[in-house]
């Protein structure tokens, strides 16, 4: 058998020569590869024919999509199709990180957290909209969410939907325990939480997301504002100014949750399903969560609906009830060209204008971001969050917004979760916060 | 054409390689594989260790800055937990591994009834997917809903919620993998074992030799390869940790690979230091397995 093999390589038959064609058709097939890859990244450079494309993770109601097609059939000249991005924020931002470094301009319209404008816009992959995007305009939109859409004074986006921070609550264990309404304060909260769970023997008192993720910061950071700390200086981004008895206060109260024995120490692993469980199931007085929740009051073997309430987040001492808002925004992609960035502000305009709005709260239960929808007697009666939710948000206290967020938040959940855990003291936690955000923030582009 | 392999045969070395034709043609027949690992294996590599000597950032290649990024990675404080996490996972569950799956493979290496249905059976934990695995004991350890949990905290072993202690949870992580991978040591040293002729045995037991005499001097000198190649493979695998910690740790626990993928994923700033510490794993890893090829005499082919 060898010896054929080797009789055959030697001699310049028709075999061997067709070997080598056929590795010279490999390299040439190989180089042609290359080429249409290469070919392929640079495409898309021709005129603009009208199409634009919008990039937004899952809408389970459908409505998103029928709003799209509503619009396409009333524009002639533009057609907008929807890219089904990551449902998970950080591998959305992941994904359109990678594309804006490679300078793809195929996502015209992007609808995106409300922590990602001050990271894309001081990279400039996202248009300044602050000409477009008028003060008047502004002004009827609710304060938070513009804020957190504002970077060095311009404005990068248009909120969408919001999202808030809200106290659940059991009213019949409430009046049973002969409580007339829901805490003001967090130490009211304690108090009514200790009483329920003394005398009707309700098994956990207040649940909150305290895991080392997104949700950790946020419910951190609601113990702070609440009692008046702050991250950042509100006239300077790049000042830290967490060191203050008031966030010492914050996370001492968090972790008083725990101590007092009204949350489970197991918390500090909670993300949202896991407080669900025990509220909707029936173990719990208390819950902080986002609205989608009180859409499932009533499923399955879930509480009903008219044993639960709503209320703004206590009071921290001192301070003021705060939420920090969630939600979803508009940006433009600054590499799109200019008349697919045109096109993508009209489609921007016909989402976020009311009669849009109006059908996407009713239809998706989201909140919206127009202050005149909190008061339209159709959505308060739909959706009974929008109540206290309205109200809520009216205590809105962005997350820092901060080029470099993004690193902030990775420390902030590392040492809000150690001092929930009991691993650190909340007064080392924010001094290390101090000085960790501030290297950070040191870093940021300028 | 004689003519000019006359030529060529009078050159050096390259002349010489590539004059006669049938080694032309075998340089022809590896080329596409030679420029296949160059292009997906060795330039990437070369060219990750590059970046990690510059002060790049996600969006361009920085200034070149000798080790500093080495350095700033050794000083911090989420890499020497994961490098600590690694090492000790990696020794501990290997070890475990390696000792219960040595005690399987030497059992069902026995003649038993039902011999083939226990050997399909041990192998169900590794068949599962790590991250449905890691997923599901994640919930067996939850406090809420937990067995192990309420287990656990009722006999009074454990106090505290296993998921909020990093500890615990390392603990946990351990004994996850050596439940899903002691199967495939098993299988991997069942291999060797049933290599070694009976007839050794029954040499052995004609001379006298008792069973431990026999297990040390017959299986285990035998047996050598396959347990080398077996602990590498194992102490690889659990180095490059990943998708376990990620998963049953809901992102909390600190690998090596966990820490690359914080760095250069989701942060924006510690880019270069993730580069700096993939390229320690892999040269990491590189000369684990070169101390098992050349300290423990690995055979890395079946020539003599």
């Amino acid at each position: 058998m060898t010896q054929q093999f080797y009789g055959k390589t030697n001699m310049p038959g028709s075999r061997l020569f067709d070997r080598r064609a056929f590795l010279k058709m490999g390299g040439a097939g190989l180089a042609g590869a290359a080429l249409l890859g290469a070919a392929g990244c640079g495409g898309g450079g021709g005129a603009f024919n009208g199409e634009i494309t919008m990039g937004f993770g899952r809408e389970p109601s459908g409505t998103l999509q029928k709003l799209i097609d509503q619009f396409n059939k009333q524009n002639k000249d533009i057609k907008v199709a929807w890219r089904n991005m990551p449902v998970d924020t950080g591998q959305y931002f992941d994904q359109l990180r990678t594309q804006f470094q490679a300078q793809d301009g195929s996502l015209t319209l992007i609808a995106g957290d409300v922590v990602w404008p001050a990271q894309f816009a001081a990279n400039s992959y996202i248009i300044d909209l602050s000409d477009r995007f008028t003060e008047d305009m502004r002004s009827k939109f609710l304060e938070g969410p513009v804020e957190s859409n504002t970077y060095e004074g311009k404005v990068y986006g248009v909120p969408w939907f919001t999202d808030a921070g809200l106290l659940y609550y059991r009213k019949d264990l409430l009046e049973k325990a002969g409580f007339s309404g829901p805490p003001a304060t967090w130490d009211e909260l304690k108090e009514q939480a200790q009483k329920v769970m003394q005398d009707q023997g309700t098994k956990i008192g207040h649940v909150f997301q305290g895991a080392e993720y997104e949700g950790g910061t946020v419910n951190g950071l609601e113990f702070i504002n609440s009692h008046g700390g702050q991250v950042l200086d509100p006239g300077d981004a790049s000042k830290v100014i967490i060191d203050s008895p008031e966030s010492v206060a914050g996370l001492e109260t968090e972790y008083s949750m725990v101590t007092d024995g009204v949350t489970p120490q197991a918390v500090s692993t909670y993300q949202e399903p896991e407080c669900e469980a025990p509220f909707l199931g029936g173990d719990a007085v208390f819950c902080r969560n986002w609205p989608y929740m009180y859409s499932l009051a009533g499923t399955g073997e879930f509480i009903k609906p008219d044993v639960i309430d709503i209320a703004p987040l206590p009071a921290g001492d001192g301070g003021e009830s705060v939420s920090v808002p969630g939600g979803w925004n508009f940006f433009i992609n600054a590499f799109a060209e200019q008349e697919a960035q045109d096109a993508a502000w009209e489609f921007l305009q016909y989402m976020t204008a009311p009669e849009q709005q109006k059908a996407y709260t009713l239809g998706g239960s989201y909140l919206p971001t127009l202050t005149a929808l909190y008061d339209d007697p159709e959505v308060k009666e739909t959706l009974p969050t929008v109540g206290v939710a309205g109200e809520a948000l009216k205590n809105a206290v962005p997350r820092p917004v901060s080029p470099v967020y993004s690193d902030m938040s990775l420390k902030m959940q590392e040492e809000f979760n150690s001092s929930l855990g009991g691993d650190v003291e909340p007064q080392e936690a924010i001094s290390t916060l101090q000085t960790e955000l501030q290297k950070i923030a040191d870093q940021a582009p300028s | 054409m004689s003519v000019a392999a006359e030529k060529k045969r009078k050159g050096g070395f390259l002349k010489r390689e590539f004059g006669d034709p049938e080694r032309r043609t075998a340089y022809y027949m590896v080329m596409p594989a030679v420029l296949i690992i160059f292009i997906v294996a060795f330039f990437p590599i070369m060219y990750a260790m590059v970046l990690s000597l510059t002060d790049s950032t996600v969006v361009q290649t920085g200034p070149f800055v000798g080790f500093a990024n080495y350095v700033e990675m050794l000083q911090n404080p989420d890499f020497l937990e994961g490098l600590i996490n690694t090492a000790a996972f990696t020794v501990i569950s290997v070890t475990l591994e390696f000792l219960i799956g040595l005690g399987i493979a030497l059992a069902i290496n026995q003649a038993f009834k039902g011999r083939g249905l226990v050997r399909a059976a041990i192998l169900v934990p590794w068949a599962f997917p790590t991250v449905i695995s890691a997923v599901m004991w994640r919930l067996m350890f939850q406090d809420q809903v937990g067995v192990i949990n309420y287990v656990v905290n009722t006999l009074g072993i454990i106090s505290q919620p296993i998921l909020s202690d990093r500890t615990l949870l390392l603990i946990a992580a351990i004994g996850v993998d050596v439940w899903k991978t002691t199967p495939f040591m098993a299988l991997l040293l069942l291999a060797g074992l049933q290599t070694i002729s009976a007839d050794v045995y029954e040499a052995a037991r004609v001379d006298g030799a008792n069973i431990f005499q026999r297990f040390f001097r017959i299986t285990l000198p035998l047996l050598k390869g396959t347990i080398l190649v077996a602990v590498l493979f194992r102490t690889l695998d659990s180095y490059r940790i990943f998708d376990l910690f990620w998963a049953m740790s809901n992102r909390e626990l600190e690998s090596l690979s966990t820490f690359v993928y914080k760095s250069v994923r989701v942060s924006q700033l510690l880019f270069a230091q993730g580069n700096a510490a993939s390229v320690f794993i892999f040269v990491t890893s590189f000369l684990l397995a070169l101390f098992f090829i050349y300290g423990l005499g690995m055979q890395t082919s079946t020539e003599e």
